[in-house]
């Protein structure tokens, strides 16, 4: 069972799966980290994402390339709306958050029942091609998804770090009055990280779809998934998603493959949980004052 | 004026007798409830929309014609379908409401074994005639002793050796089978009967179990590739899961065979697995090339878009075995129908499975398990052709 092919293909698993862990997780560290809000409809979000990139890509036939990013903006556009109705009585109220977008979160799954009901589709992939190096198997869809996710964490970084808008979205995020009185428009600074948030929860619940499965409810394992990340990884870093995601995509490649499923779940939520305990504010993430 | 006076009263008049007309004519054409219970969402969905559609079709072409007579009257066919999202919970609030409710005297439903057991507890001390495919024993072989549920569609224990032998037939050089099941009464169910089907044939079997819901089985897969089989049997997983499992063991370098042993339908498998699901063999039900199945797949694709699930057909031929054990009892009382579905055995020429033929009571104590031919169907380049037709 523990041959080298048998670990090196784990291996090769588990980076396709930390890909996809990422990339749900990053929309929903973001809003958090800058406007302190439990964002709870993060996965009916990515869930659009799927259904937009079905029509786009699965229906209306256009070129993978176009349809991928063209369906998250569409949703990330859509959602300013509610960003303007909803989302922004909750910046910096992480309680009041968890509830109100809790509701969001059916309302629009259940909306989706209605508009496209709950049948299972699939979405086809951008690429059916294997890429074979030795007897190791790399799909190339989830090699783009990794490749993807790398550049999406790099731009993160640097965008959070180095540029105009987001060191002033780092200054919100610290105090946003303070930030404000030093000239910080917080309302525009908001939409714009909610903006993003969204476009990758979109994204990456394309992805999701691609890879697994698209109904109304597909959201609801990609919300899990982003919880786990970023409580390992910490709320609001966005190393932490990187070290989060790859945390969780290597243990349930290895303890799925070594130990069956069932040990694999009970492991990873066992982690979280005692995470929670022991260093709650994650591991790279900031212990609150 | 007198004259006016006449004729606003006899218009008045004919407008009451057209009125009272209406009123007694919809009132002699009552309405009959047919009740559903089917996953119209989750991975079952497909074989649930082929469940619910195929009934429908049935009691459409009924009322077109004027309704189902009975006993001096006209019954106007109303059916009421429930999500129950494969699993027993919901079957069984599916079912209390049919019952105790709507007042259903019969359930086409649920497909799977979760919902069958989670239901039959409500409609069976109900006397609720009970259609079902699930693959579970118990279904039959109960405290009830299966008075009033029937099985329209093989079920392991009647498919499982027939294909085995098949297999060691086509594939003499395969030694080793691996299983990947839903860990609920699915799963637990068919798994065993189809591993001791196989290991009576000299093969080794391994097995491993996931939680409903699950979509990613890449690590379940590599464990499987780890104990080198050489046939990977997807027993009665969903489509949706089953496609996904097609999907992920050959993006995770797998190359042996893939068969499914058991499930009606494959379309959204291929839709899920594209090229992947080349090669694959599969059980189905039937086969839309089959004369007896055209008319039938006319009449879907004139009313419903999309693929159809084999399921549709099957429910279809139940519903028709139904409806004519009504006609033959002539009385809406379940007890007397369900002897006449009984004797509909060797007397009845069902639209898709033709002759009736009910079988079980060695298995399960009760003949109400009906027994047909099936096929074997080979996916090439995303068609499925048939390959084997068995009769059990």
């Amino acid at each position: 069972m523990f041959s080298f092919s048998v670990l090196a293909q784990v291996f090769v698993d588990g980076i396709g799966l930390s890909a996809i862990y990422i990339l749900i997780a990053l929309g929903f560290t973001l809003l958090f980290g800058i406007m302190r809000v439990v964002n709870f409809a993060h996965g009916a979000f990515a869930m659009l994402g799927g259904y937009a990139l079905y029509f786009l890509y699965g229906n209306a036939g256009l070129p993978y390339l176009v349809a991928a990013p063209l369906a998250a903006l569409i949703v990330a556009t859509a959602a300013l709306v509610l960003e303007r109705l909803v989302y922004r009585f909750f910046y910096q109220k992480m309680f009041q958050s968890m509830i109100g977008l809790l509701g969001l979160d059916m309302a629009i799954m259940y909306l989706a029942v209605i508009a496209w009901n709950a049948e299972e589709r699939s979405v086809p992939p951008g690429t059916d091609a294997l890429m074979h190096v030795g007897t190791l198997v790399f799909p190339e869809q989830k090699l783009i998804i990794a490749g993807i996710a790398a550049v999406a964490l790099l731009a993160f970084f640097l965008f959070t770090h180095y540029s105009r808008y987001g060191l002033a979205m780092r200054a919100a995020s610290q105090d946003v009055d303070i930030a404000e009185a030093q000239g910080v428009n917080s309302t525009s600074i908001y939409r714009l990280a909610f903006f993003i948030a969204i476009f990758m929860a979109a994204l990456a619940g394309g992805f999701y779809a691609q890879t697994y499965a698209l109904s109304p409810f597909a959201g609801e394992p990609q919300l899990m998934i982003a919880f786990v990340v970023v409580i390992l990884g910490g709320m609001g870093s966005i190393p932490g998603v990187a070290l989060g995601g790859l945390l969780l995509g290597f243990a349930n490649s290895f303890l799925g493959t070594f130990y069956g499923s069932a040990t694999s779940i009970f492991v990873s939520f066992g982690a979280v949980i005692l995470l929670l305990i022991v260093r709650p504010w994650g591991l790279l993430g900031t212990r609150e004052a | 004026m007198r004259k006016r006076k006449f004729g606003t009263i006899a218009t008045r008049a004919l407008c009451a007798g057209a009125i009272c007309a209406v009123a007694l004519s919809a009132h002699a054409q009552e309405v009959m409830k047919i009740g559903v219970i089917a996953s119209l969402s989750g991975g079952g969905t497909a074989w649930g929309l082929g469940l619910e559609r195929g009934v429908q079709i049935a009691a459409d072409q009924i009322n077109e014609q004027g309704g189902l007579k009975l006993a001096g009257k006209t019954y106007k066919l109303q059916v009421v379908p429930y999500d129950d999202q494969y699993n027993a919970a919901q079957a069984k609030t599916a079912a209390d409401r049919l019952v105790n409710r709507d007042d259903v005297k019969v359930i086409f439903g649920p497909v799977g074994s979760p919902g069958a057991m989670g239901s039959l507890p409500v409609t069976q001390p109900a006397k609720v005639i009970q259609f079902v495919d699930g693959y579970a024993p118990a279904i039959l072989k109960n405290e009830w002793k299966g008075a009033y549920v029937f099985r329209i569609n093989n079920s392991t224990l009647e498919f499982s050796e027939p294909i085995v032998d098949w297999l060691k037939k086509t594939y003499p050089n395969a030694k080793k089978v691996g299983m990947i099941a839903p860990n609920d009464a699915t799963g637990q169910a068919g798994v065993p009967i189809l591993a001791t089907a196989y290991k009576n044939k000299g093969f080794d079997v391994w097995t491993e179990h996931y939680e409903r819901g699950t979509k990613e089985f890449t690590p379940l897969v590599l464990r499987m590739m780890a104990q080198n089989v050489d046939v990977f049997d997807l027993n009665a997983n969903a489509p949706g899961e089953a496609g996904l499992l097609v999907k992920q063991a050959r993006q995770v370098g797998y190359k042996g065979l893939i068969v499914q042993s058991g499930g009606a339908g494959i379309d959204e498998l291929i839709a899920i697995a594209g090229p992947l699901a080349n090669n694959m063999m599969k059980y189905d039900v039937i086969d839309e090339s089959l004369p007896r199945v055209q008319p039938f797949v006319a009449l879907y694709h004139k009313k419903y878009n999309g693929v159809m699930n084999g399921l549709a057909p099957v429910y279809y031929n139940a519903a028709n075995i139904y409806f004519e054990a009504m006609r033959r009892a002539d009385s809406t009382d379940s007890t007397k129908i369900r002897d006449q579905i009984e004797k509909l055995g060797g007397n009845y020429d069902a639209p898709i499975f033709g002759k009736v033929v009910w079988t079980g009571e060695k298995n399960y104590g009760v003949n109400h398990q009906l027994l047909h031919t099936f096929v074997i169907k080979e996916v090439q380049n995303g068609k499925a052709t048939v390959k084997a037709v068995i009769t059990p």
